[in-house]
């Protein structure tokens, strides 16, 4: 059953607006990045214009861009491993014993409003002298991680299939043997996609990062709005900032698109 | 099965280094180490760039935390508020957080130390700036960085138009900004700050060169005098009929000066140590043809606001004083405050405003009008208050009204109500 | 389940090995449900107790300045304070709301059509998902400096692109009443492609029989989407708004990085988060701000409950 020629046409020049309204202001932003400030409030020079790399060298010089790349890439992974660790057993154990309010508790994690949190942790931890490094900003993150990774992760061991561990036990190996050796590796593609998506939303994450990073553990979205600061509305120097934090992340993305749309999507198919 | 135990391996590796890496973050115990927190301004690039000569001399280590001016109170509100001891030297503005920080005892009492150092000579700073820095009679700050208004205005766009010198007074910078705007399509006459918090400081002076103030010396809001009414309805209307055009209301100084610096206003009124944004050719189309005036004289003579905007102060939760002190010390003493003024940076040490090679590399008319606004400023450009926050907010809203077009006397009215009443309640 | 990758089901069995049978041991898989799940638990509560019982307190005292400075208990003045505030509270509340229905009822209604346009194969159909995937992991702060560029007001491309069809420049993020339907516009570009993603993988999971059963019974391709295609995929679109309708209640990246602090001089885009965000570290006003977050808390609850609920309801 192969749609008709007018629905094709219709069909096709439809996804091409959608494609276009969707990647035009990337591109937009990217080409500005190019750009002399002069060049960007130039009306006139919108498409030709001489590209330049300078907006890249007060990016990667004047502030210091990489230690910031360093640090998101730390706090991301971190986080991310972390959340993994703690929360893959307990998505297992809440999915196989249909552990729904305790499910709920974690998952509270991305309901509470940010706001509320930052300044009691900030007390607690300054009084438990653990500020000044990345362990408030990575355990910030993982709040954002672990909610993800268990709702993911519950969606995902809700489908697979329950005999091979039973098999396991009847073969001699107990519970926890069993998730260790036949469940967990199972669960690769999950996990896999779990933490892309915790890497991803940890990376982009900004209002937690604006509070609790200072000079030496910023992370580059928080870095970005360094542009804004005394000096002036340096346009060029913004977008290629805007470019510097999202393309990194835009390639990652890109590599495990199938991962991404899986863990995007979990959940939604279960009636 | 070959995969697990892989995994396995990498994830304690990382768990491991991550714990080490959270482990660290002590260095208490009167350290070497000494932290320093400051705001993004052509100041900080200044010292960062001495920093070296000071860790030789002090023998200490300094990490610098830079930061906008947003994220930079936001932290503060964090940290200070959480007890924090891991901030030893702050930047902060006197005026806006000044009061806030002094009530709530975040900064360290330096009355001694300033009076004991004869090299550092604290008699040296001009008595506004001072008295800012001073919380019931104790001073808690030392002022780094002063502001005055001035006028920037376009000469070539006077010279087309046929005026010969930039406007005297009120009246004069109304009729030519008109002028200018009609003789140049797609050229605003006038433009300045229009965001309702932002654009009070800068407001200030035309309330002032009216006749006005936001306070009387009673401690009365008097933001609905006839000469605060005059003051909103000119600065609301000089920007609503020669402002640019689809003007937003929630231009700070950046998008303000970003309009005068690619050519599309004649008439801009801002801070003094902004200059270099319109002088700097990677940044501005107009350095040529930037000239700057005195702030013009209203019905109450011409009174810009000269103001300490930044200064230096001590956490009293740091365990390091004695350490901070020696920062605040160097970084403000006579030797750096030189070499600041000397870079751009206006400073409050009267010794370095009397020496003529301080200002040399400054355009020629802005020394000039500098000199006029010391001479008539007024020491405040925002009400001071503790909440300095929700009353520029409050005595702003006539600002933003008066340019979209309302009726700014009723607007002044309104906000003089709730202003009194602000001040009521924190009067308490 | 058909989002995930089906396991093979010929993995190879783990060789029964050897298992220790230690004390320590046996107690671990007799309390493995907890012994799983405790941590997570553990870490969720530890940091979400001490600030919600902190935030409660807090909004029933004055406490404002600083949180250690003293502070009075003045019961429940805060709550009643708020719920009269017509300056500011109702309309941030209004806006949240707003906010939220617009850009949901876009979301959804585009989300659905663009899905629906994708669901049979095509050529070129991998570089269309590329599209679709990018604006979604671009970094929300990013995005707001570039909208803000775009909607520059002076010398932005969107009023260029205006000019060129013969309409005059709009003040986009700069006007008092444009400001809040084009941050709208932003979050809808950014978040449609989640909400085309889920409704994707609800689409391709659903069986082909009740669509031909439709189609030899004569109904039109609109009959077949409102009377077979909708109802199927209900759950999946009411998943889709639990999922986005929470995040865009909270809404805080965009709105922060295109018009700051207080929503604009006319608070025209303060929504809640925003408003909760600017009494503390703007006002330092604890109390205010503690008792709006705990008002909005309970309405994101609510939101929730009522969608779970409307979810069972529909459930098959």
């Amino acid at each position: 059953m192969t749609p008709s020629k007018p629905y094709r046409v219709f069909r096709t020049s439809a996804l091409v607006l959608v494609v276009f309204t969707l990647m035009a202001p990337l591109l937009w932003m990217i080409t500005a990045s190019f750009k002399t400030n002069v060049d960007i409030y130039d009306t006139a020079k919108a498409f030709v214009f001489s590209p330049s790399l300078k907006n890249y060298e007060t990016v990667l010089q004047q502030a210091d861009y990489l230690q910031f790349i360093g640090n998101s890439l730390w706090v991301a992974f971190a986080a991310t491993v972390l959340s993994l660790l703690l929360g893959v057993p307990a998505a297992y154990s809440m999915s196989r014993f249909t552990m729904k309010r305790s499910a709920l508790v974690v998952l509270m994690a991305r309901v509470i409003p940010g706001v509320s949190l930052l300044v009691p942790w900030y007390y607690v931890f300054s009084n438990l002298k653990l500020v000044g490094g990345f362990t408030v900003l990575i355990l910030s993150h993982m709040f954002v991680s672990l909610p993800l990774i268990v709702y993911i992760m519950m969606g995902y061991f809700d489908g697979l299939p329950t005999e091979l561990e039973e098999a396991a036990l009847v073969d001699g190996l107990t519970h926890i043997g069993a998730f260790r050796r036949i469940t967990l590796p199972l669960s690769v593609p999950g996990v896999a996609t779990a933490g892309i998506l915790s890497f991803i939303f940890s990376w982009n994450n900004f209002m937690f990062a604006l509070v609790l990073s200072d000079s030496d553990t910023k992370t580059l979205p928080v870095a970005i709005f360094d542009f804004v600061g005394y000096a002036s509305i340096d346009w060029g120097g913004l977008m290629a900032a805007a470019t510097v934090v999202t393309l990194p992340i835009m390639l990652i993305a890109l590599f495990v698109q199938k991962y991404v749309v899986s863990g995007l999507t979990a959940g939604a198919t279960k009636g | 099965m070959r995969r697990r135990p892989i995994i396995g391996t990498s994830l304690a590796v990382v768990a491991a280094m991550s714990l080490a890496a959270c482990g660290g973050g002590d260095g208490g115990e009167g350290s070497k180490t000494l932290r320093v927190t400051l705001v993004n301004h052509v100041w900080t690039e200044n010292i960062k760039k001495a920093l070296p000569e000071f860790e030789k001399q002090s023998g200490l280590t300094v990490e610098v935390t830079q930061l906008g001016e947003d994220q930079l109170s936001d932290q503060y509100n964090v940290k200070l508020n959480a007890g924090a001891s891991d901030l030893d030297v702050m930047m902060y503005r006197p005026l806006q957080e000044g009061k806030q920080f002094g009530k709530n005892k975040y900064l360290a009492d330096l009355t001694e130390k300033t009076k004991s150092d004869s090299a550092f000579e604290f008699g040296d700073f001009q008595a506004g700036p001072v008295q800012a820095t001073t919380y019931e009679d104790k001073v808690v700050g030392v002022p780094i960085i002063t502001e005055q208004e001035v006028l920037y205005y376009r000469k070539d766009l006077l010279t087309k138009s046929g005026f010969t010198a930039p406007p005297k007074t009120l009246d004069e910078l109304k009729a030519q900004a008109a002028k200018v705007e009609a003789d140049n399509p797609g050229v605003a006459g006038f433009v300045a700050r229009t965001g309702k918090a932002a654009a009070v400081t800068q407001f200030s002076s035309f309330l002032f060169s009216f006749g006005g103030d936001f306070v009387d010396g009673s401690g009365k809001a008097t933001v609905n005098t006839e000469q605060a009414k005059q003051a909103y309805a000119y600065y609301g209307g000089l920007l609503r009929d020669h402002g640019p055009e689809n003007i937003s209301t929630d231009m700070s100084w950046s998008e303000a000066m970003a309009i005068f610096t690619q050519g599309k206003a004649a008439f801009y009124t801002e801070a003094n140590s902004l200059y270099k944004n319109a002088t700097d050719p990677t940044k501005s189309k107009v350095v040529e043809t930037v000239g700057f005036a005195p702030f013009p004289a209203g019905p109450a003579g011409s009174k810009p606001y000269n103001i300490p905007s930044w200064a230096l102060g001590v956490n009293d939760n740091s365990e390091n004083k004695d350490n901070a002190w020696k920062f605040v010390q160097w970084a403000a003493g006579k030797e750096q405050a030189l070499a600041q003024q000397t870079a751009g940076v206006p400073g409050a040490r009267a010794s370095v405003w009397a020496n003529p090679a301080a200002t040399a590399s400054y355009p020629k008319d802005l020394v000039e009008a500098n000199t006029v606004s010391t001479a008539n400023g007024v020491g405040h450009d925002r009400p001071l208050v503790v909440k300095v926050a929700q009353a520029r907010e409050i005595v702003g809203q006539p600002i933003v009204d008066a340019i979209t077009g309302k009726d700014a006397a009723a607007s002044a009215d309104t906000a003089n109500e709730a202003f009194q009443k602000f001040l009521d309640d924190e009067a308490k | 389940m058909s989002a995930v990758t089906t396991p093979r089901t010929d993995a190879p069995a783990a060789p029964a090995a050897p298992q220790q049978d230690s004390a320590w041991s046996r107690w671990a898989n007799k309390h493995r449900k907890w012994l799983f799940a405790a941590p997570a638990m553990t870490f969720v509560a530890v940091l979400i107790v001490f600030p919600v019982a902190w935030t409660g307190y807090l909004s029933l005292t004055d406490a404002e300045g600083s949180v250690r400075a003293e502070s009075e208990f003045i019961g429940f003045q805060n709550y009643l304070d708020v719920l009269t505030d017509t300056d500011r509270f109702w309309p941030a509340v209004w806006r949240t709301v707003l906010f939220t229905g617009v850009v949901l009822f876009f979301e959804v209604v585009l989300g659905m059509a663009i899905a629906l346009l994708l669901w049979r194969p095509f050529c070129g159909e991998k570089w269309v998902r590329v599209a679709i995937l990018l604006p979604l992991v671009a970094t929300p702060v990013a995005v707001g400096m570039m909208w803000r560029l775009i909607f520059d007001p002076n010398i932005g491309m969107a009023n260029q692109l205006l000019g060129w069809v013969g309409v005059g420049p709009q003040p986009w993020l700069a006007g008092q009443h444009s400001a809040l339907p084009t941050t709208m516009f932003i979050d809808v570009w950014q978040w449609t492609p989640m909400v085309v993603l889920i409704l994707l993988a609800g689409l391709t999971s659903l069986s082909d029989e009740p669509q031909e059963a439709a189609r030899i019974d004569g109904a039109s391709t609109w009959q077949r989407f409102r009377h077979v295609t909708l109802p199927l995929l209900m759950p999946t679109v009411i998943v889709a708004i639990l999922l986005r309708g929470i995040d865009a209640l909270k809404t805080f990246d965009i709105l922060y990085a295109t018009k700051g602090r207080g929503g604009g001089s006319f608070h025209e885009v303060e929504t809640l988060n925003v408003y909760a965000y600017g009494l503390s570290f703007d006002y330092n006003d604890y109390g205010v701000s503690s008792t709006v977050l705990i008002i909005f808390f309970l309405i994101i609850i609510g939101v929730m409950w009522a969608l779970t609920y409307r979810k069972k309801g529909l459930g098959r």
